[in-house]
């Protein structure tokens, strides 16, 4: 096991070349000028004092070592839009928040979206598995900003004197709520629908005929076999999604004011700001590869099967 | 044992809630009298350092944390008062001197010298800094030159601008030409004074709170970014008595949806972000609603080498339906433009008089037949080209509806988008010879019509038309050295006239001139938006 999380890590630094390499490429493939942002043109000789100072006009190949040395003694650089804040400042105010955002989100998604599964697929073609699918299926098509939009109308403007619901922002447990589970909703949906999926193929599997053969309680049954081998599937998807997750959402956070680090992923490239929005690739790459280490490890511990293949 | 722990505890207990009880009293007491107000803003400032913002929410904080060399009047002329830092000052052809205040003080005590200025405006020429407001300063003798030197000469060329303390409160200005605008333009937030020991020792991070050093009539407490800027009045400036308003939160919302919903429920009092198209017409019949006036012109520019004869440009020009774009697309109030000169500049009135592009274009039948006139001379038009714009809606509906205006004439105009920082690439400089027409605003850097108009002239980088007239940038040039207001007033009308006058040439189609909206509780007054963009909070006072 140990030599198999050491060799996952060590191929996480090609990966992570490369992905420099592709966002740097396309950053420059992108026409633009990070220091313009309105119709007043810039003079040359002030276009040039920028370039000097953010090593602009330099070599390309300089620029990506540049970059990559930064990456790997973690010093993102300064800002080319925010002119006060480095892109570890950038990094270190938003992405915790974003991080919680996620993880609450996570959370619901899980809390609720799995036992909604199972209790769907144990009562398969009941009224309440219908109401949950129909439920879920709506959950899955309506688009975040809409949710978002409806949410803080009704649970906030509407009726805050009732609920306490603040219209925006980030401060307190109750601010939390709505945009944990406007972005939770989306994947709650997924997980309730995987795990149903995935619960009914195990039930008519032959080991649990087996298992309700030999006389075990059902509870029983269902609480180690199904389960068991019904998550995996779920637990794939858990861990990208929660790379996603947790780097933040675009929409969510500037519907709700959340002064996270998902906003940055648009307006960043939309401002050509191009440190910002190499320092958040990365920063995405990093957490999707640890995520999906953690994932291979969980098979292990689901499906004893796997471990041996891999060490 | 047991006894006498809980015994320590329980003292300790009361300790406690008797020191939250009487700060929880204090607090109490201090907000009875506090007066907060709450201004919803759309976007983080970028930087709130004054050599280095280069945008209106940046500006707006900076302005209200310090205390503007020159403040303009609140009313269409803009002129220079005598309340900002400099309390007076004196212009004898190039040479420019400005007496400050001797009551001006930073928040650590010390007085705001000529030193400081001196300091702070060569700081923000030198290349070092990068600064893109440098050119600002490029009309003080000696400044492009530093701004564009190269490491071996800049010590020499720092010396020769024409920037000096002669005493502690006097600052001497030598200009490369008499620019009869230069005071109003110290109006702009890239000319204040900034506490050199601070800049220098914390480098960048000198605009945090625990940082900053300012001398204007608020504070900045606290900046979270992406979340919320807290100014708090600063009691020791020199004018505090007139400022009502003790705590100011500037909760950060960039969508219009949600700042409104903050307003509505009663969370900020004033919201400064912005509206969605829909929430506008319910919203213009409150009383909340306010309209300011924006220095700025929205305009589509011509290429005259695709497009040559002026009376295709003239035709194209009278045929936009203005009055349906403001009235139906715009939606604020905006005016619909006959000049580049904007409504908002002084003397707009003269300047404009021999402005004669109908509001109405192809919507009245006189408007088409107009255009059509005017198609009618044209030799060998262009009847297809392409229409260049930036893609965002708004836009997007304008070039709809020109582009439908354009078709009754029999032209086909082809709109093509491109997103905003390739567009800017891609106009030019040089002038992109793919460009049939284009789409773009002008906003002031400072309330002169020079600003505006030259533009137009051959050299400069923001005409993409490739129209180049020596008439026209004669008489601009001329501008620069009348210092007479009416004089070089009759100068812009005669400007205004070649560019979009009857016998101009409209290398543009001006299509209308910029307005801003907020909304104010009816219990606010004095929130002040000026014509460039900057807000002023100094003034805000509650019923």
């Amino acid at each position: 096991m140990a030599k198999f999380i050491v060799r996952r890590v060590f191929w996480t630094i090609p990966v992570l070349l490369l992905v420099i390499l592709m966002t740097f490429g396309m950053m420059k493939a992108i026409k633009g000028n990070p220091f313009r942002h309105t119709e007043h043109n810039i003079p040359v000789a002030i276009q040039k004092n920028l370039d000097r100072q953010f090593r602009l006009d330099q070599p390309w190949y300089i620029q990506y070592a540049y970059y990559v040395k930064g990456v790997f003694t973690w010093n993102l650089g300064p800002s080319m839009l925010q002119r006060d804040r480095t892109v570890n400042e950038v990094v270190a105010q938003g992405f915790p928040i974003s991080a919680e955002e996620g993880g609450l989100a996570m959370l619901f998604a899980l809390i609720v979206g799995i036992p909604l599964g199972i209790i769907s697929a144990l009562r398969q073609n009941s009224i309440f598995d219908y109401t949950a699918m129909t439920f879920s299926n709506i959950g899955f098509a309506v688009p975040a900003f809409l949710t978002s939009t409806l949410f803080l109308y009704f649970f906030a403007l509407k009726w805050g004197h009732f609920t306490g619901f603040p219209t925006f922002g980030w401060s307190g447990f109750h601010s939390k709520v709505l945009p944990a589970i406007a972005l939770g909703l989306g994947p709650m949906t997924y997980f309730a629908r995987l795990v149903r999926g995935s619960m009914l193929e195990t039930l008519q599997q032959d080991y649990i005929r087996t298992a309700k053969a030999k006389g075990l309680r059902w509870r029983r049954v269902v609480g180690v076999h199904v389960l068991r081998n019904s998550l995996i599937p779920a637990v794939t998807a858990a861990g990208p999604l929660l790379g996603y997750l947790i780097t933040g959402s675009f929409i969510i956070e500037r519907i709700f004011a959340i002064p996270g680090i998902g906003q940055y992923y648009v307006t960043s490239v939309s401002s050509r700001d191009y440190t910002v929005t190499m320092g958040l690739t990365v920063l995405l790459s990093i957490l999707i590869i640890a995520a999906n280490l953690i994932v291979d490890i969980l098979y292990g511990v689901l499906d004893p099967r796997t471990r041996d293949q891999r060490a | 044992m047991r006894r006498k722990r809980a015994l320590w505890v329980g003292l300790a207990m009361a300790l406690a809630l008797a020191i939250a009880g009487s700060g929880f009293a204090a607090t109490a007491k201090q907000q009875k009298k506090s007066v907060v107000v709450s201004i919803s803003i759309g976007a983080d400032p970028p930087s709130l350092d004054p050599g280095l913002a280069t945008d209106t929410t940046s500006a707006s904080v900076i302005a209200n944390i310090n205390d503007p060399i020159i403040r303009l009047s609140q009313n269409q002329a803009l002129k220079p008062l005598h309340t900002g830092l400099a309390q007076n000052w004196k212009v004898h052809g190039t040479t420019v001197t400005l007496y400050l205040r001797h009551n001006d003080r930073w928040t650590n005590g010390k007085p705001v010298t000529a030193k400081d200025v001196v300091g702070s405006w060569l700081r923000t020429i030198s290349p070092q800094l990068a600064a893109d407001y440098a050119y600002q300063f490029y009309g003080i003798k000696g400044a492009q030159a530093y701004n564009s030197c190269k490491a071996a000469n800049c010590n020499a060329l720092k010396k020769k601008v024409g920037i000096s303390a002669p005493n502690k409160w006097t600052v001497k200005i030598k200009l490369v030409s008499p620019q009869p605008w230069f005071i109003q333009q110290l109006s702009h937030t890239s000319f204040l004074p900034v506490y050199l020991p601070a800049v220098n020792k914390y480098k960048t991070a000198w605009t945090q709170p625990s940082h900053i050093v300012t001398d204007g009539p608020f504070i900045l407490t606290s900046w979270k970014h992406n979340q919320s800027l807290t100014l708090v009045k600063n009691s020791k400036w020199r004018g505090a008595k007139s400022v009502k308003v003790d705590v100011l939160k500037l909760p950060i919302i960039v969508d219009a949806g949600t700042a409104l919903n903050a307003y509505r429920a009663g969370t900020t009092q004033i919201d400064s972000t912005g509206f969605n198209p829909t929430d506008i017409p319910t919203l213009k019949k409150t009383k909340d609603w306010h309209l300011t006036p924006n220095l700025g012109t929205y305009y589509y520019g011509f290429n005259v080498k695709q497009i040559p004869d002026v009376n295709e440009r003239k035709a194209l020009a009278v045929a936009i339906d203005r009055e349906a774009i403001v009235k139906h697309i715009g939606q604020l109030g905006q005016i619909p433009a006959k000049t580049f000169t904007p409504f908002g500049i002084a003397n707009y009135k003269t300047i404009s008089k021999g402005g004669w592009i109908p509001a109405y274009g192809d919507d009245t039948s006189r408007g088409l037949q107009l255009a059509k006139l005017y198609m009618s001379k044209a030799k060998n038009p262009n009847m297809n080209f392409n229409l260049y714009i930036n893609n965002s809606a708004g836009h997007i509906q304008i070039a709809e509806q020109v582009q439908s205006n354009w078709a009754k004439l029999g032209v086909t105009a082809t709109i093509k988008t491109l997103e905003w920082a390739q567009y800017l690439q891609f106009l030019g400089p040089p002038p992109n010879p793919a460009v049939g027409a284009y789409r773009l605003g002008w906003l002031a850097d400072y309330p002169e019509d020079y600003n505006f108009l030259s533009l137009w002239t051959c050299n400069s980088g923001n005409n993409n038309t490739n129209w180049c007239n020596k008439k026209y940038d004669s008489i601009m040039n001329k501008a620069v050295h009348t210092p007479n207001t009416a004089k070089r007033v009759a100068l812009y009308q005669k400007a205004e006239d070649i560019l979009t006058g009857k016998g101009g040439a409209m290398p543009i189609a001006p299509i209308y001139y910029y307005v801003g909206a907020y909304l104010e509780k009816t219990n606010v007054t004095g929130y002040y938006a000026n014509p460039l963009g900057t807000d002023f909070y100094d003034g805000i006072s509650v019923r």
